[in-house]
């Protein structure tokens, strides 16, 4: 019986996606986990595997258009079975959405593995190794601290010892997807350094992107007059992340009411506390809390007191949100990113730390997950380390605030007759005026403000 | 084949076991007027009269200690306990006197009798009505312990429990009675010991009991869709235990699920993982998961015991979680 090929869902408010290249054409036989096109929606690419074994018998959406997810793109039959008649017709290129349940089921399909962080660091000291793998190691003589761990928490799996016992074979292929050849061919990468996230680690085109991108960032490379020349008379194509980041924020500046709310918090306090814990968490922890982190939690701490501004606006009423995921507005090559930490009212300061280093360094690569872009339900955006005084932000839509924060400045004030100095911040906070008034959004300023400048108290139990 | 409920199923393993066999009597709480509470055994009263089919009064020792001594003499009593909740009160019948008889006496005396009796939370019985400890009596020698997922298993190991010479505790699900699926017209045993494989696969070991088993071959289906192929292991008796099913699976697999409604903390699933991890560790890719009832009293509020209970979604995520061990 013929298998309907659809767009699988892609995130909890993906809506729709476009397929950026057929790694099959009509008529390949295909193998049930065997990958067939890439998909790209809002900023992320990810391969589709077969759901059937057979033959791809039609291709029912070309590369490039924008469907639905869900959206049946293909067939795949069995050996000389025919196509059945309903999708035969000509009309049936734009997309047939299928309600159906095997759709539905189907659409799951999303590759795991691409969640997983990519642990690829070899480890000293007691090797964390599951038994069967060990087992193995032991039986071909294979030295442990040799293995690299691909596993969960770093742990060394049973693959791991089967590839490394492999007969090195330089002459084996490296696992690239055709276009992210063509584009490391464009960007002039080469292909041998740099780390697959797709399936079995196959080299995807946001790996090549993401590598050049690095390549362009460490040298640093002032573009040359000739090149800035170029820039005026020319049409510069809006890439997929462009298109994303227009077509959202216009459609939450148009549809969400904006207001917003401004004060001046006293940052001394937090910067001497910070000051005062810096040696001792980085002892303890191997880790840096930035200031970001204390607003990170600080934030989270506000939320749970505003629940309303964990809320979004949906046609049944408004949905304020279980968990508490903080997104943090990160600016990447040519775009900008908004990476959430998730449950930040819950999670130390330790916890936030970590999972604030990893998401922005993993952003500045372009190895984010859709649902680490996707989980946020409240953003900060700093601007604080340009001479910004203060600005507006736009609402990263669904959510219904987003706090802006300007640079520390210095600022005189009298105590006792006496002129004195100390730092300032001004902040910004923006909110859906559909949902939250005036009144509402005060309180979430003030009380941010000052566990802002009661660090001790407002960190103590983190 | 027809298809029949599990309790249609139970009542005709019943049904055509008295019909063989005159020492075949059944005692229980409104079991004959009423039928049972899960209808179990309703028409048998018409049919085989009030000497067979025995109401008793609400006196659980009383009536289970009548059937270890009715059995002694040679007699094939088959008691039924209306929730497991309530085997608490004649724990010292079935724990010192049905399980240990046949031991003490050097084999000269034999209890061939059941006790029927059953599990499973989800319909708002609260506490004392709702509980899955039929770990309690696996861990107890002397037992014989049943535990049917299908209506098919409900009859055929039935059948055998009562024509057994062993005493044995026959632990059904509540939320299974309801459930239909192909049962043979005739009489038929299934032995006790023999696990049965209900779903093939090479990626995953799922050993599940009861309402799992249901719910453990819809996650594989869709584990399936992922191109995770799942083992399904129904072990059908929990003591006796088939082993070698269970291992042999694991050594294919090397990944270990175990799904049972009891209590995490010492249940079934802590036997079976312990039983892996003695015999089988070296074949282990993936630390074993056991999906098991939270350590708590069943909750009565709705929203709580939904947040109790678990199935295919939970399953599924430790499918995942086991996979991620490539």
């Amino acid at each position: 019986m013929a298998v309907e090929v659809v767009i699988p869902m892609l995130g909890v408010t993906v809506e729709n996606g476009k397929i950026v290249e057929w790694l099959k054409t009509e008529g390949d036989p295909v193998e049930k986990g065997e990958s067939l096109f890439i998909v790209e929606a809002d900023k992320v690419t990810t391969e589709v595997e077969s759901p059937a074994t057979g033959i791809l018998a039609k291709i029912l959406l070309p590369e490039g258009e924008e469907v639905p997810v869900l959206t049946v793109v293909g067939l795949i039959t069995e050996p000389g079975e025919a196509i059945p008649d309903a999708y035969l017709p000509p009309g049936a290129s734009g997309g047939v959405p299928s309600k159906g349940s095997k759709a539905t089921e189907t659409g799951e399909q999303v590759d795991f593995a691409e969640d997983a962080p990519a642990t690829q660091t070899a480890l000293s000291g007691p090797v964390r190794i599951v038994p069967a793998a060990r087992k193995l190691a032991q039986d071909r003589g294979l030295d442990l601290h040799s293995l690299l761990p691909s596993g969960p928490e770093n742990v060394i799996t049973y693959d791991d010892v089967v590839k490394a016992d492999a007969p090195s074979d330089d002459a084996v292929p490296q696992r690239i997807s055709t276009l992210a050849r063509r584009q490391a061919e464009a960007h002039g990468v080469s292909t041998d350094a740099i780390k697959g996230t797709g399936v079995r680690g196959r080299i995807m085109r946001s790996d090549v992107t993401a590598a050049a991108d690095t390549v362009r960032l460490e040298r640093k490379v002032s573009r040359s007059a000739a090149e800035v020349d170029a820039t005026f008379g020319s049409v510069i194509p809006m890439d997929s992340m462009r298109q994303t980041i227009a077509r959202r924020l216009a459609g939450s500046a148009f549809t969400a009411p904006h207001v917003a709310f401004y004060t001046d918090v006293h940052m001394d306090p937090l910067l001497q506390y910070r000051k005062s814990i810096l040696n001792a968490f980085e002892k303890h922890y191997d880790l840096r809390p930035s200031i970001n982190d204390f607003l990170i939690k600080a934030v989270a701490l506000t939320i749970r007191e505003f629940p309303l501004l964990n809320g979004m606006l949906k046609d049944d009423g408004i949905h304020v949100l279980p968990n508490i995921n903080v997104g943090l507005a990160v600016a990447i090559p040519n775009g900008l990113v908004v990476p959430a930490i998730t449950d930040a009212d819950q999670c130390g300061l330790k916890g936030i730390v970590q999972q604030r280093s990893d998401l922005v360094g993993r952003a500045l690569k372009g190895q984010l997950s859709m649902d680490e872009m996707e989980r946020g339900t409240f953003t900060i955006s700093s601007l604080a380390q340009f001479d910004i005084t203060f600005f507006t932000s736009i609402l990263n839509p669904p959510q219904s605030g987003i706090l802006s924060v300007g640079k520390t400045r210095d600022e005189l004030y009298l105590v006792d007759g006496e002129v004195k100095v100390r730092h300032v911040a001004t902040m910004g906070l923006a909110v859906d005026h559909r949902i939250i008034d005036g009144a509402m959004a005060a309180g979430f300023v003030q009380g941010l403000k000052e566990k802002l400048e009661t660090p001790a108290f407002t960190f103590m139990h983190t | 084949m027809r298809e029949i409920t599990y309790c249609d199923a139970l009542n005709e393993a019943l049904r055509q076991c008295m019909q063989e066999d005159d020492r075949v009597v059944v005692l229980g709480e409104d079991i004959g007027c009423y039928g049972g509470i899960f209808q179990v055994t309703k028409g048998l009263l018409d049919e085989f009269g009030p000497d067979r089919i025995v109401d008793t009064p609400i006196a659980e020792a009383g009536f289970v200690g009548a059937c270890v001594g009715a059995a002694l003499t040679g007699m094939r009593p088959v008691a039924e306990i209306m929730f497991i909740d309530f085997t608490t009160v004649c724990m010292d019948m079935i724990v010192n006197q049905m399980a240990k008889m046949h031991y003490m006496f050097g084999g000269k005396g034999r209890v061939p009798m059941v006790l029927r009796t059953n599990i499973g939370a989800g319909r708002g019985t609260a506490a004392q009505h709702s509980q899955s400890f039929h770990s309690f009596f696996a861990h107890m020698p002397g037992l014989v312990v049943a535990a049917p997922a299908t209506p098919y298993d409900a009859k055929g190991l039935l059948t055998e429990a009562i024509k057994n010479d062993n005493p044995v505790i026959f632990v059904e699900h509540k939320r299974l009675y309801i459930s239909k699926g192909p049962v043979p017209e005739e009489s038929y045993t299934i032995p006790f010991g023999k696990a049965e494989i209900k779903r093939e696969g090479r990626d995953v070991t799922i050993v599940a009991t009861h309402a799992l088993v249901g719910s453990a071959l819809e996650a594989a289906e869709q584990a399936s869709k992922e191109g995770i192929e799942a083992e399904v292991i129904d072990p059908r008796t929990l003591s006796p235990l088939d082993k070698d099913t269970i291992l042999n699976s694991v050594q294919k697999t090397g990944r270990l699920l175990v799904a049972d409604e009891d209590n995490k903390t010492y249940g079934f699933a802590a036997e079976i993982s312990a039983i892996v991890a003695e015999e089988a560790i070296y074949y282990l890719k993936a630390p074993i998961i056991r999906n098991a009832s939270p350590d708590t009293p069943v909750p009565f509020s709705p929203p709580l015991e939904k947040a109790y209970m678990f199935g295919k979604e939970a399953l599924m995520e430790s499918i995942r979680r086991l996979m991620a061990y490539a």
